[in-house]
């Protein structure tokens, strides 16, 4: 790996870490266990490794973000996790949060991808 | 199926006693799911390749391990910059005392000391000091993370600041003078303090100043006057004056430039060495080490000689003071024109 690539790398990771705890909390709007949830958000087109995603939600819980029960389901006893109370605030603000980053990055990617319609135009 | 236990066995070596089973148990279900899953598409069981490659991206147990353990630092990011700053304070003045003791207390407590000897237990001494210092930081990170109402974090460098409290501009810094680097100001201490020692070498060793005309001196009917002895302790005191206060400039972060002042107050007090000489009592420099025998030989070549350090001094003396003065009037002009822009 080059010193760019390792750079991009860790940035990439660190761009990630904060909208993976976003979606998680978002998804865990309705109880999912630890591979029903990585199912679901796989199908949305975030991709999270099982190694990141189930101490996550231990993270999670252990803040008092999601609560936990273990549950028997075709026939194998599962641990199914959702928001807690103060997880529904948080994802609220969370969200509130996200929506203006989302916004301002937008209105600063608007000229330049308006100079890049403009250069494509010319072609 | 073994290999799922084995690998989940493997995982639980590395995970904490109180949560192993509860940890293993929600792994296990999530993996096997995956498994129930993925054989469903595949409308048949998993080989043992497929497993493997399974059991590969989910990553080596004492990864998966560690990533149920919670972030932990030795020194967090809110008290590394307070760490680094005293850990480099703390070295700084280990290495000026243990300097001081090693070269000058004690060989002159015990004759016996070797400088050079005593000087090789700076290493060890400097790595015993930042060893505690990270000991203790170590410790009270731990006891800020784990007991946050014992033991509240330390606010001092990063939130309990007021931007009045900032310093104010250098004046050389307005003068836009190259800044000297922290390596440069390291630098200066350390040949400063080896030039120490080695000044310090100089009685015992005096081939190290006058190279092979140390033998000569041996051997000739002259020796030096006690006045060298006075004049000798004040470039040794002096010296390390100098040294003590660039590491109190590196230690308060002021070595980027150099300041004026300081500048004129080494050249003041280093006319006192010159002045020791040119007042030393008859102005004699170099005595006959038999009078009695020699006197008549060499009394008018120690004569000549005694004229001529006592001049070779004097025109040294006036060369500094020349210096000293026009250091001053530079100062005084520049402060005469700041007091002017200012008002």
């Amino acid at each position: 790996m080059t010193v760019a690539e390792n750079l991009f790398e860790n940035l990439r990771l660190e761009l990630r870490r904060g909208c993976l705890t976003l979606a998680v909390l978002a998804q865990l709007r309705q109880e999912h266990y630890g591979y029903t949830l990585r199912k679901d958000l796989a199908e949305r087109g975030l991709e999270i490794d099982e190694s990141t995603l189930y101490p996550l939600l231990r993270r999670l819980e252990s803040q008092g973000l999601l609560v936990s029960q273990w549950r028997e389901e075709e026939k194998r006893n599962k641990r199914f996790y959702r928001l807690s109370a103060e997880g529904e605030q948080i994802l609220v603000r969370l969200l509130s949060e996200w929506n203006v980053i989302n916004a301002s990055i937008s209105r600063i990617l608007e000229p330049l991808d308006a100079d890049d319609n403009k250069g494509q135009a010319r072609k | 199926m073994e290999l799922l236990d084995r690998y989940l066995q493997a995982i639980r070596r590395y995970l904490p006693n109180r949560r192993q089973d509860d940890i293993i148990a929600e792994l296990r279900a999530n993996m096997e799911s995956q498994i129930e899953d993925r054989e469903g598409e595949l409308g048949r069981p998993l080989t043992e390749g497929e497993f493997e490659d399974l059991l590969r991206k989910m990553g080596p147990p004492v990864v998966v391990a560690s990533r149920y353990q919670p972030q932990q630092y030795l020194i967090g990011p809110n008290l590394f910059p307070l760490y680094f700053y005293v850990l480099r304070v703390a070295m700084l003045w280990a290495f000026i005392v243990t300097v001081l003791v090693s070269a000058v207390v004690l060989p002159l407590i015990n004759q016996s000391i070797h400088v050079v000897d005593s000087l090789s237990h700076i290493p060890g001494v400097l790595i015993q000091v930042a060893g505690w210092v990270t000991i203790v930081f170590a410790a009270i990170e731990y006891a800020s993370t784990r007991y946050p109402q014992i033991c509240p974090p330390l606010e001092g460098i990063t939130r309990k600041w007021h931007p009045n409290s900032l310093p104010e501009l250098d004046e050389e810094t307005v003068r836009a003078g190259k800044p000297r680097s922290f390596a440069m100001a390291v630098a200066e201490i350390v040949f400063g303090s080896l030039f120490l020692g080695w000044l310090l070498l100089v009685p015992q060793y005096p081939f190290l100043i006058m190279g092979p005309g140390a033998a000569f001196v041996k051997v000739s009917p002259f020796e030096l006057a006690p006045v060298w002895w006075t004049f000798f302790w004040w470039v040794v005191g002096l010296n390390m004056f100098q040294i003590a206060w660039k590491c109190v400039d590196l230690a308060r972060g002021k070595w980027r430039f150099r300041n004026r002042i300081q500048h004129v107050a080494f050249k003041a007090v280093g006319l006192i060495p010159i002045l020791v000489l040119l007042t030393a009592r008859d102005q004699i420099y170099v005595l006959l080490k038999n009078p009695g025998a020699n006197q008549l030989k060499y009394g008018q070549n120690v004569a000549q000689m005694n004229n001529g350090i006592h001049l070779a001094f004097t025109v040294i003396c006036a060369i500094v003071v020349i210096q000293l003065a026009w250091d001053l009037w530079v100062m005084a002009r520049d402060g005469y024109r700041r007091r002017g822009l200012a008002s």
